[in-house]
């Protein structure tokens, strides 16, 4: 079963997403910031996808797609931004970081996954 | 016994610091989990029950056409349910998120304002209130509330 690393510092938006996720058929991996998930791809998490916010304490989601595009394992995984930023230069700085998308808040649950389906077919 | 006069400058910051901790309590109690818990809870029971009601299908033959159209019916309907469950959760867990920075943002404002040590108005401009911003929706409304200030 595709993994999906859903990162978030909201713990409702982490349940909320993995609910989602997993009714559509997916394995959910979570963190609560940018540290837990570059922790987690340490340990030897391979997800399909990466599910990032952008606003996180300890590190957030641009540091977090900085440092795991230094990673071999997750080069080239795509990392999809979920956010409530919707600013052009924010946008162009994830972009510039390695995000591969990007996703408003709020989004539509059938958004999230028509783009998750895209990057990763059940 | 005297009143004793307290200068503007420290009432200012302490209704800061009296503003800074009701937001904070107000943004505690805007946690909803134990509500989202019951819709992820509804919504799998409903998809629990669904699974029942096509395996009674595959297993009664279909002998009753009247039963088979309920069944049918009720498959459809739950479905639906479930669906519109699954949204409903969703967007709320996102207002709340975006409700919760934003009482971040004034909680973090009026606690810095109630802790400058500068003159009485200077404490914390409206674009140091800016830099604390998460996404494009304060900013609009900040910039509305400027224009508007200007006439």
């Amino acid at each position: 079963m595709p993994t999906i690393l859903v990162l978030d510092d909201s713990a409702t938006m982490v349940m909320s997403l993995s609910h989602i996720l997993k009714g559509a058929g997916y394995d959910v991996e979570t963190g609560l910031n940018g540290r837990e998930g570059i922790t987690k791809l340490a340990d030897g998490l391979k997800p399909n996808v990466i599910l990032t916010d952008l606003n996180m304490p300890e590190l957030d989601g641009i540091g977090f797609i900085k440092e795991a595009r230094r990673m071999s394992s997750v080069r080239n995984t795509p990392i999809i931004v979920l956010t409530t930023e919707s600013g052009g230069r924010k946008r162009d700085e994830a972009r510039a970081a390695g995000a591969s998308g990007w996703l408003t808040k709020p989004a539509e649950p059938n958004q999230l996954l028509s783009v998750v389906k895209q990057l990763c077919p059940r | 016994m005297a009143d004793i006069e307290t200068p503007p400058e420290s009432n200012e910051q302490l209704v800061c610091a009296i503003l800074a901790e009701q937001v904070s309590t107000l943004r505690d109690r805007m946690d909803a989990a134990q509500a989202f818990d019951l819709l992820w809870r509804t919504s799998a029971l409903l998809s629990w029950v669904s699974g029942l009601l096509g395996d009674l299908g595959r297993h009664s033959g279909h002998t009753n056409p009247v039963q088979e159209r309920e069944r049918t019916e009720a498959l459809t309907e739950i479905a639906e349910i479930r669906r519109a469950l699954d949204e409903l959760a969703f967007f709320q867990a996102q207002r709340q998120d975006f409700a919760k920075q934003i009482a971040d943002c004034v909680v973090t404002a009026l606690e810095r304002m109630a802790v400058a040590q500068m003159p009485a108005g200077m404490h914390f401009s409206s674009s140091d209130l800016a830099d604390l911003y998460v996404s494009a929706e304060q900013r609009q409304l900040h910039e509305a509330v400027v224009e508007r200030l200007r006439g």
